[in-house]
């Protein structure tokens, strides 16, 4: 083929020029750090790139998320305890109000201890977490979710919980609302409940309460009634169920229920049994606090008055087994979160490598790369300076 | 005797005029469009005079350039093809850089915004956290309409390029056909010598004018040069040029179109040089990469907006819109015969079905067809056009403001502006309805095992849906009422809807037991709503709900990436055939210098070769004359 120097000048010119393209490519590649800067460069990549920055930056989301979550679950976890130890100590008052030796003022003394209680109790259930929340008011957070009333306390909040996205599919509930936590509580053994009949003027209290049987209880509410002294029926409305005698600390038992009572109760005194409803911690304890505020005047009262600390101390258990269950529901979150976040960082890292493999730039190779292309440079250069020598003209 | 001097003298001029050529391939060695010159020497035919004839010497026959058509023909339809590559690369490689690896931070500020999402349901009761979704928000559009605009001066180049070709294109038309009267007079007066100078010219002018346009030629035996550009249209004939001219196109005046001197459109057929790749860039790169975008700003403003309508905002309202987009468009043609126009609304379900495609609505014959312009595929879209029944295909609807013309055409462009026009319009931080709509209580004195569920809004336009609305069952608790309407029969974990809303009941609850559900007015700590909304990054709505708003965005990146990339590729792959092609011209028609001085050398002896011989030839003469001198003394 005919070359021509115009061809010659032409063809080196284009060629300078890709090597030089190449040469600034590359120093882009150095100063950026990265293997490409546009999509055009790696398309594919530069896809992968970004779904899995979107992915990292979510998961740092989550991870936020997460922070937050852990954050008033441990408000909420200090309140439960803090409410547990406070109820503790007011059973131990209501234990120590039981002792028959103690006067009305004695336990005028303790129902001021417990009047004390309760206003703790009410004031960690209006707890706040940091950013001004009640934590126990469900989803009408800039609610006081308690506020004291004579039959101890309304709830104005209600009963939403709110869920925390802790990774893709995953949420946890940051709390619990005070409906669940301090209203929702049963009654009696949390199966049925035994009360004294206002009107009973004997010595009757009201003891252990068990379900021997649970496929035979029926949730039905039966009466006991002493037809004489030892003896009692015990009636579901009009219908006799069962009767027998009673001695004093004996056990009366039918439809797969056990009820112990002791003390003499006379003729005409009655207990009834109930299935357990629900009531509100707050009410448990207003009803202990107008209990020992209540004088004793009669035998009947001090009867009444046993009774009525004995019904407040189940109650106070059950309060305690209903919060200790919530917390250990709060812990389980916790947990929950602890491990998501230990997976959350592995993912994390994980895609930090993911992208970085994709999009780092390997500087060894970059280098070697740049060092090929100088080199390759230079020798087309010194080429052409060499062939342009030679014309010719010159030897003519 | 005279024959030495009737053949030497000739010879010399010969041989001259050889050297003068050599010379001028020398001169324009490197002068654009130069073809090589040759001068054609031939012997000059003696007349007989008997048995032993002797040649009567050397003739110029002419001068010839070296040139082949078919390498020129070659070289120009490459040119052609590059001129397009080069346009397009131009364009695609300024998308490319402009939108990078994250579409102008477009994927970083829309992954920010669901993050803000995120931080309100951590924390709804913050206004700090409120307040930084909206800026986020406001992050979003701006991107949205950053890159759009970008997009936009694109194409506002692209029709200022358009309007420099055709002139250019115009101008050396005209020069071609100044070039075409001259070269038929100049090869009229001597068949032999052609005007090399004028056709080298000429020539170059075809090469200039293929790199701007794709061009066919023809020759006529009078050596008038015609040509053609698209689809065999006249561009210069003999003597005489038919402009290119610019028109607006049918539907939006302000796109510009190439048209024939009579103002017919003739874009469709103009495929390649510097003005195809112009049409093509505007076509293939610039307007998807805006229809795409679009498709996803909408996508993004109809899904936010219809959760914040799900959900109740802090003072107990349901959420106002956070984004609006502007209308899509639907422009009649015009040569439309009549005033009728079209609305195009993006159906409320219709976001799976969105393409980003645009649709051309003909009525040929009178009856409705929708055709997409990428696809071309043609469907006949449902309805009657009217208010009450729309035409809708594709996700959009179509209302016409009368009945059509038998032949109206409407450009239907349901993306086209979205991104451009995309609005944070919430300013209010209070209004971000973070809370769901709805909350769901258990009475206090239920005494059975049923749980409600905190329920999900199915309709929020329903005018009922904040009513308070109470479920109580009856006895035995098979059945319950609802506001003390008729007992409906319990089915446990089942779904209830009333009012727009759903909830479930499950367990087994007692007789008389009463679930409420009301308005969340106060529920400021629920954060359903907002969590619902950071998880829309995550939802199908694209594509049959198959592809995420993020995702879409990835695809747009991978998408643009791609096509740059084989842009990139075919310029690269059509350079080396152009250099090809440029090679085998200049292999036949570039001057080589070592040949010309080569040439220098063989003219000059061999004019001194006839020197000689005329010198000879004296000596011969005066030998003659001083010897019959001689003779006479």
């Amino acid at each position: 083929m005919r070359v021509t120097q115009g061809l010659d000048q032409s063809q080196f010119l284009a060629a300078i020029q890709t090597l030089e393209s190449g040469i600034n490519l590359t120093q882009n590649q150095m100063s950026s750090g990265k293997q490409f800067t546009t999509a055009s460069q790696n398309p594919t990549a530069a896809g992968s790139v970004n779904n899995y920055t979107q992915a990292l930056a979510q998961s740092q989301q989550y991870a936020t998320n997460a922070n937050s979550a852990q954050t008033n679950l441990n408000t909420e976890d200090n309140a439960l305890t803090q409410f547990q130890n406070e109820l503790q100590s007011l059973r131990g008052l209501a234990l120590e109000a039981g002792n028959g030796v103690l006067s009305n003022t004695d336990r005028a003394a303790i129902a001021t201890q417990a009047v004390q209680i309760q206003n703790s109790l009410l004031s960690l259930a209006n707890t706040t977490n940091g950013n001004g929340e009640y934590i126990f008011s469900g989803f009408a957070a800039q609610t006081q979710p308690f506020t004291l009333s004579a039959a101890g306390a309304t709830y104005n909040g209600d009963q939403g919980q709110r869920q925390i996205q802790i990774a893709a599919g995953q949420t946890v509930a940051d709390g619990d609302n005070g409906s669940t936590v301090f209203n929702q509580i049963k009654t009696g053994n949390g199966t049925f409940t035994v009360s004294a009949n206002a009107g009973n003027t004997g010595s009757g209290i009201i003891g252990a309460t068990t379900v021997s049987n649970p496929a035979a209880y029926d949730g039905g509410t039966y009466s006991i009634n002493f037809t004489a002294p030892g003896t009692y029926q015990v009636k579901e409305g009009a219908t006799l169920v069962t009767s027998g005698t009673y001695t004093d600390g004996s056990t009366i038992a039918f439809n797969g229920v056990q009820v112990t009572l002791s003390g003499q109760p006379v003729t005409g005194d009655s207990f009834s049994l109930a299935p357990s409803g629900y009531q509100s911690v707050f009410t448990t304890v207003q009803n202990l606090v107008t209990a020992l505020q209540t004088g004793v005047t009669t035998p009947a009262s001090a009867t009444s008055l046993n009774n009525s600390l004995n019904g407040a101390i189940n109650n106070i258990d059950q309060a305690l087994a209903n919060t200790s269950d919530v917390q250990a529901s709060v812990g389980g979150r916790l947990n929950a979160i602890t491990t998501q976040q230990s997976v959350a960082t592995s993912q994390q890292t994980q895609l930090q490598q993911s992208i970085s493999k994709l999009q780092s730039l390997d500087f060894a190779s970059a280098i070697t790369n740049l060092d090929q292309q100088n080199t390759t440079l230079s020798a087309a250069l010194q080429a052409y300076t060499l062939t342009q020598g030679l014309s010719l003209f010159k030897y003519i | 005797m005279s024959d030495v001097f009737g053949i030497s003298v000739p010879a010399l001029q010969a041989f001259q005029k050889a050297i003068s050529v050599t010379s001028n391939n020398v001169a324009n060695a490197s002068t654009p469009g130069y073809d090589r010159e040759t001068v054609n020497l031939t012997e000059a035919i003696p007349q007989s005079n008997g048995t032993a004839t002797v040649g009567a010497g050397v003739l110029v026959a002419g001068v010839s350039r070296a040139y082949s058509q078919a390498a020129s023909n070659q070289l120009n339809a490459s040119q052609s093809s590059l001129g397009q590559l080069n346009a397009l690369q131009n364009y695609s490689t300024q998308i490319d850089n402009l939108f990078g690896t994250t579409v102008g931070g477009l994927s970083t500020t829309l992954q920010s915004f669901y993050s803000g999402f995120s931080d309100v349901a951590n924390n709804p009761t913050s206004t700090a956290s409120r307040q930084a979704l909206l800026g986020q928000a406001q992050n979003v559009a701006n991107s949205f309409q950053n890159a759009s605009s970008q997009l936009n001066s694109l194409n506002n180049d692209v029709n200022s390029r358009i309007t420099a070709d055709v002139q250019q294109i115009n101008s050396i038309a005209s020069a071609i056909s100044t070039l075409n009267q001259q070269i038929v007079v100049g090869t009229a007066q001597d068949a032999n010598q052609p005007p090399n100078e004028l056709l080298d010219q000429r020539d170059k002018l075809v090469s200039n004018l293929s790199q701007l346009v794709g061009i066919s030629t023809t020759t006529d035996s009078n050596g008038a040069l015609n040509v053609f550009v698209g689809n065999a249209q006249p561009l210069v004939l003999q003597g005489q040029t038919t402009p290119l001219t610019t028109v607006g196109n049918q539907f939006n005046a302000s796109q510009l179109e190439i048209g024939n001197s009579a103002g017919i459109q003739i874009s469709s057929s103009i495929t390649s040089g510097d003005l195809g790749g112009l049409l093509a860039a505007r076509s293939q790169v610039i307007n998807p990469a805006l229809n795409q975008l679009g498709q996803i700003a909408t996508a993004l403003s109809q899904t936010v907006n219809s959760q914040q309508g799900d959900g109740l905002d802090l003072s107990g309202k349901l959420g106002a819109n956070i984004f609006s987009v502007g209308t899509p468009l639907a422009i009649g043609s015009a040569r439309n015969t009549d005033a009728v126009t079209a609305g195009v609304s993006i159906n409320a379900n219709g976001l799976g079905a969105l393409t980003p495609d645009s649709y051309i609505l003909s009525f040929q014959g009178g009856s409705p067809t929708l055709t997409d312009t990428t696809t071309n595929a043609s469907v006949t879209p449902a309805g009657a056009g009217t208010l009450a029944s729309p035409y809708t295909a594709n996700g959009i609807s179509i209302v016409l403001s009368a009945a059509p013309a038998a032949g109206d055409q409407f450009l239907i462009q349901p993306t086209a502006t979205a991104a451009a026009s995309l609005k944070a319009v919430l300013t209010d931080p209070s209004k971000i309805a973070a809370a769901g709509a709805i909350v769901t209580a258990a009475s206090g004195t239920n005494t059975g095992g049923a749980t409600i569920s905190s329920g999900t809004v199915l309709n929020s336009a329903d005018p009922n849906l904040l009513a308070p609305v109470s479920i109580q069952f009856t006895t035995p608790p098979t059945t319950y009422s609802v506001n003390g309407a008729p007992g409906v029969a319990y089915v446990n974990g089942g779904n209830i809807d009333v009012n727009g809303w759903q909830v479930q009941i499950s367990g087994t609850p007692a007789n008389g037991d009463v679930f409420t559900v009301t308005s969340n007015a106060g529920g400021s700590g629920d954060n359903r709503n907002a969590l619902a909304a950071a998880n829309l990054q995550n939802a199908g709505v694209l594509q049959n709900g198959t592809t995420s708003i993020t995702a879409g965005v990835s695809a747009l990146i991978t998408g643009i990436g791609s096509q740059a990339q084989q842009i990139n590729t075919a310029q690269t792959a059509q350079s080396a055939v152009n250099s090809q092609a440029q090679n085998s011209v200049q292999s036949i028609s570039g001057v080589n210098l070592d040949e010309e001085a080569a040439s220098l050398l063989q003219w000059q002896q061999a004019y001194q070769a006839a020197a000689q011989a005329l010198a000879i030839g004296n000596t011969l003469f005066t030998t003659l004359i001083n010897s019959v001198n001689g003779t006479y003394t």
